[in-house]
């Protein structure tokens, strides 16, 4: 990369700076296992209920059966996203969105921006929303989606929620051919690439995830997260228990890649993980609504 | 009377660049429906759609409705005063209903008596008055593909709505939808000017959007431009086709001629023409379409050219180029929605996309090919098939004797069919279906190839899905052909029965198209084969038990059905149609030869008695009772010489008939018969078959017994009149 362009971190600060000046909550990753940014509470639970909310953090993805042993540049079993949510989503939301590219050095009239239709689900959590991906160029940069429904109930104001592949458009603005090549900073001793930080992650977990991962556990686990989730929802506890979804969705993901799991069966988990979320998102409504939805009079 | 042009424009988020050119043409028959429902006259009505807009621009229309002169009629004169001459209630109830009094209501006289009326005078409504009303419903009848909402709206629309513009001559018509309040202003493209533009008039609508607002509103015009500029950019291109990007697009195994033009299946997509699909999409996702031709490493073209092709086509919506013997040339055509800066900036972008998809291509190519192609069958056990009916193995393992079976049959080889059953699969489980779902069978062939599998094997495991939709070519092997009948054949019965039988819209299992498949393969490459057969084959196979009693002829119904739109087309009568599905011909040839044969009989100057003489016989033979119909012509019985000389001559020539029936001769059987029109007409016109006395009736009945039995052995000749 050239000296001007952005590090993969100053791209990260650039767009903290960006949707904290749009009143954003700058918030810090989930501490635990999850596939995408939208499992963080600050989206999927957030999104629930009449209470607005406005949030921007990176998110570390795990996604196990994507792993490629650190030898495809354009896959990895971790990678990150930042997650913006804007609820109840403002009219000028897409206006807004160009504006965070522009605070990046995307220059709408030099490269070629456009809106692809893309409705996205989530069999796991019992959501879907209506939007498009981002292309620049022909690369997805990022996800945009007015989340319809979550946890199984409508979402009412509707949430905006922008995700950005945050490697993909580190490799586009830094004008690498590989994720590892990525500038992440420059240090006393020049540059540190992202694979200097990740590459012998993505060795390891790769074939930890595909070669290792006890399955036999591992299905234990998922039985032990369910049950406990729902214990937990018994005695109102929706955010402990939201935390037992993600132990058992990332057990399930792991099982998947370790191809542990038939297609039949791959049905019935999924199935009783969306159980878990819908229950989930019910008891966070309530809860919220028995505090008075505090938002509400800010 | 007035006129003035109409514009309206309802300005939203990227629309789903495939529903576009729908929404456009509901919303200009809704609201020319209504313009003609209101009498609101107009001469032109002109649809404008992009990604980010819907308009109409209505030229010359009636600033008001005629007025309306409404006759109204009240009560009776004999009800309307009483006896004294003063209007009775009714007649003050009429009155007041009219808007007027008593003395100015006028009388009317009809043949069943005298009536009070009213002429009322309605004011015709003007445009402005009635236009907000149209455009609502016009907006409510949009078939939206998926409804949403945004903010905190209840409404729902297929995106969110920006502006509208309600434009009347200069005027801004009162109107608001979603929140928005109708203006004269319009936006132009998202990033060249998304500033307002005021329209001065209608008229100027779409030359102000081109001139200051850099969007091409028309359709049309828009795909044009892409078409000019795409021949421009490949003439510079000295290695590429200079030719229309519409010959150099959609996979070229789907653009071989077949012939095929009668066939029609509603829930089927035209996919041959894939390549027309791409342009229109393409023409939907950009306002200002500006094209630029890009370039990927040669050595990506060791690769399956459907790998390249859907990865550019599918995955980026380029286009791709071939040289002049339809080769795949390493370049591309994008078309961007931006006069860019920097084009070569947009181009290296397209190209490091295009590279890392093709590089991840490769390695799913080079992971697969690590073991054969027969080593990823062991994987289909885990594979679902339907939940009723097992995994994808266990429809493996059927195959593999429907196959043998078929081949049998169509004396294809034996063992090349069961291998291709064995291997038809496999592909499924290949990390490059998964990546390229669309390339099932394209992929197997590939690697089949590479393991040295007989090349009959490889092309049948391409060959299996064909056709894929309407027109799409067929099998070129016979093992081709086996193994593509046995695949659907084998899914109809499964999914009959477990009695899943499609419904109306649905069809899940795209078992139409399935049955219509089998048809065509059967038709045109000409094989010996009985549906009845099939079915019954491809049930035993089955090891479960199925809930369907019916199956066998329910799915031989099914699949006979698909015929008749395919004849109907080809201008085959209903009725021909219906005298050979009368007689359910389960060999598709045989089927194919019936129609052939009564096509030819309904020419002759014959027939038409003939059918009138034969729906008279099935008539009173339906009438009878059955047990009156169980006996033997006897000729001491045949009293009328009408009824012995067709007594005579059917007994001449049911034994021809007969033979020419079971040699096959259909057309001939039938035009035997025709010299019967004489003596059965004689026969109507002289002899009563109801007669009083029992023994002479049943012997009538015998005898018409037996010449409906040589008339309906090819079709159902009664059911021939119109």
């Amino acid at each position: 990369m050239k000296k001007q362009q952005l590090t993969f971190q100053d791209m990260i600060f650039a767009l903290q700076q960006y949707w904290a000046e749009q009143g954003c909550v700058i918030m810090q990753p989930l501490d635990l296992d999850v596939g995408a940014g939208t499992f963080h509470p600050a989206s999927f639970l957030r999104a629930i209920g009449p209470e607005p909310w406005n949030a921007a953090y990176v998110q570390p993805c795990r996604r196990p059966t994507d792993g490629r042993y650190g030898d495809n540049p354009n896959r990895s079993q971790h990678f990150y996203q930042f997650q913006v949510i804007l609820k109840p989503a403002p009219l000028e939301i897409q206006e807004v969105y160009l504006g965070s590219l522009k605070a990046i050095g995307v220059d709408p009239l030099t490269d070629d921006i456009r809106f692809v239709e893309d409705n996205w689900e989530s069999p796991t959590l019992g959501a879907w929303g209506i939007g498009w991906e981002v292309w620049q160029n022909g690369m997805e940069i990022s996800q945009f989606t007015y989340f319809q429904q979550v946890g199984g109930l409508e979402c009412k104001p509707v949430t905006g929620e922008l995700t950005y592949g945050l490697e993909r458009l580190a490799m586009y603005i830094q004008e690498v051919d590989s994720m590892f090549d990525l500038v992440w900073t420059y240090g006393p001793k020049g540059a540190v690439t992202y694979g200097d930080i990740f590459h012998q992650n993505e060795v390891e977990m790769s074939t930890y995830n595909f070669e290792h991962a006890a399955t036999k556990n591992l299905f234990e686990h998922f039985d032990y997260y369910e049950h406990e989730c729902k214990n937990l929802l018994e005695v109102n506890l929706p955010l402990p228990a939201y935390e037992m979804v993600l132990k058992a969705s990332h057990a399930f993901n792991l099982l998947d890649a370790r191809n542990a799991i038939s297609v039949t069966e791959r049905q019935r988990y999924i199935l009783r993980i969306r159980t878990l979320a819908k229950t989930v998102a019910e008891s966070y409504y309530q809860m919220r609504e028995q505090l008075g939805f505090p938002l509400l009079n800010n | 009377m007035t006129t003035n042009d109409f514009l309206f424009e309802i300005g939203t988020e990227e629309l789903p660049p495939k529903s576009i050119n729908k929404l456009a043409a509901s919303l200009a028959n809704s609201v020319e429906q209504s313009l003609t429902k209101n009498s609101l006259t107009f001469t032109e009505l002109k649809t404008f759609a992009t990604p980010r807009r819907l308009a109409l621009l209505i030229t010359d229309l009636a600033n008001k409705q005629p007025d309306q002169k409404i006759e109204r009629r009240g009560p009776s004169v004999a009800a309307a005063f009483d006896k004294d001459g003063n209007p009775t209630k009714a007649t003050l109830g009429f009155a007041a209903s009219c808007k007027t009094t008593a003395d100015k209501l006028t009388t009317i006289k009809t043949d069943k008596g005298e009536w009070l009326t009213y002429t009322l005078k309605q004011t015709g409504k003007t445009a402005i008055q009635l236009l907000p009303e149209i455009i609502s419903n016009a907006i409510k009848k949009l078939p939206l593909p998926k409804a949403m909402r945004w903010g905190n709206n209840d409404e729902t629309f297929v995106r969110p709505v920006h502006w509208l513009v309600m434009l009347y001559g200069n005027k801004v018509i009162p109107y608001e939808l979603f929140g928005i309040k109708a203006d004269n202003k319009t936006h132009g493209h998202r990033f060249h000017h998304p500033e307002a533009i005021t329209i001065s008039e209608p008229k100027k609508y779409a030359e102000q959007l081109n001139k200051v607002g850099m969007v091409i509103a028309d359709f049309d015009k828009r795909q044009k431009e892409i078409i000019k500029q795409i021949q421009k950019s490949t003439h510079r291109h000295p290695a590429s086709h200079p030719c229309h990007p519409v010959l150099d697009t959609g996979s070229r195994s789907t653009r071989s001629v077949q012939s095929s033009k009668h066939t029609v299946d509603s829930a089927v997509k035209p996919q041959n023409d894939a390549a027309q699909e791409l342009l229109n999409e393409v023409t939907n996702i950009v306002e200002w379409p500006v094209v630029l031709t890009g370039t990927f490493p040669e050595s990506f073209l060791k690769l399956p050219p459907e790998v390249i092709t859907s990865t550019l086509q599918k995955h980026q919506k380029c286009f791709t180029l071939y040289d002049d013997k339809g080769k795949l040339l390493p370049n591309f055509i994008t078309v961007s929605n931006i006069k860019s800066k920097k084009p070569k900036q947009v181009v290296a972008g397209n190209e490091r996309v295009i590279n890392a998809r093709l590089s991840d291509a490769e390695f799913f190519f080079n992971t697969d090919q690590k073991q054969p192609l027969a080593a990823h069958c062991e994987q289909l056990k885990h594979v679902v098939f339907q939940s009723k009916l097992g995994t994808i193995y266990d429809k493996t393992l059927r195959l593999e004797k429907l196959a043998t079976y078929i081949a049998n049959k169509i004396n294809a080889d034996k063992t090349l069919s069961r291998r291709a059953a064995l291997l038809s699969k496999a592909d499924l489980m290949t990390q490059m279906v998964g990546e390229f779902p669309e390339l099932q069978g394209t992929i197997g062939f590939y690697y089949a190839k590479k393991d040295k599998e007989p090349l009959e094997v490889a092309k049948a495991l391409q060959e299996q899905y064909l056709p894929r939709f309407a027109g799409d070519k067929l099998p070129t092997t016979l093992t081709g052909c086996a193994l593509a009948i046995a695949d659907k054949i084998d899914t109809i019965v499964g999914i009959f029965g477990i009695n899943q039988i499609p419904t109306g819209e649905k069809d899940p299992y795209g078992l139409r198209r399935a049955a219509l498949g089998i048809l065509r393969i059967i038709i045109e490459k000409q094989l010996d084969l009985d549906l009845q057969d099939l079915i019954t084959e491809a049930a035993r196979n089955y090891t479960i038990k199925f809930s369907n009693n019916n199956l066998s002829s329910q799915a031989v119904e099914f699949i006979l059905e698909r015929l008749r739109a395919w004849y109907l087309e080809e201008g085959t009568s209903p009725q021909v149609f219906a005298a050979v599905l009368a007689k359910f011909p389960t060999r598709p040839l045989d089927f194919k030869q019936r129609i052939k044969a009564v096509n030819a009989f309904i020419k002759l100057p014959e027939a038409e008695a003939l059918a009138a003489a034969n729906k008279r016989v099935s008539n009173i033979l339906r009438k009878a009772n059955t047990d009156n119909l169980k006996h033997k012509i006897s000729e001491k019985l045949l009293l009328e010489p009408a009824e012995q000389d067709l007594a005579k001559q059917l007994l001449q020539k049911a034994q021809k008939t007969e033979e020419l029936y079971k040699e096959g001769k259909y057309t001939q059987t039938l035009q035997n018969l025709a010299s019967l029109k004489k003596p059965i007409d004689n026969f109507f016109d002289n002899v009563m078959v109801n007669c009083e006395d029992e023994a002479l009736r049943n012997n009538r009945l015998a005898l018409l017994t037996k010449l409906r039995d040589i008339f309906i052995l090819v079709a159902d000749i009664s059911l021939l009149q119109q």
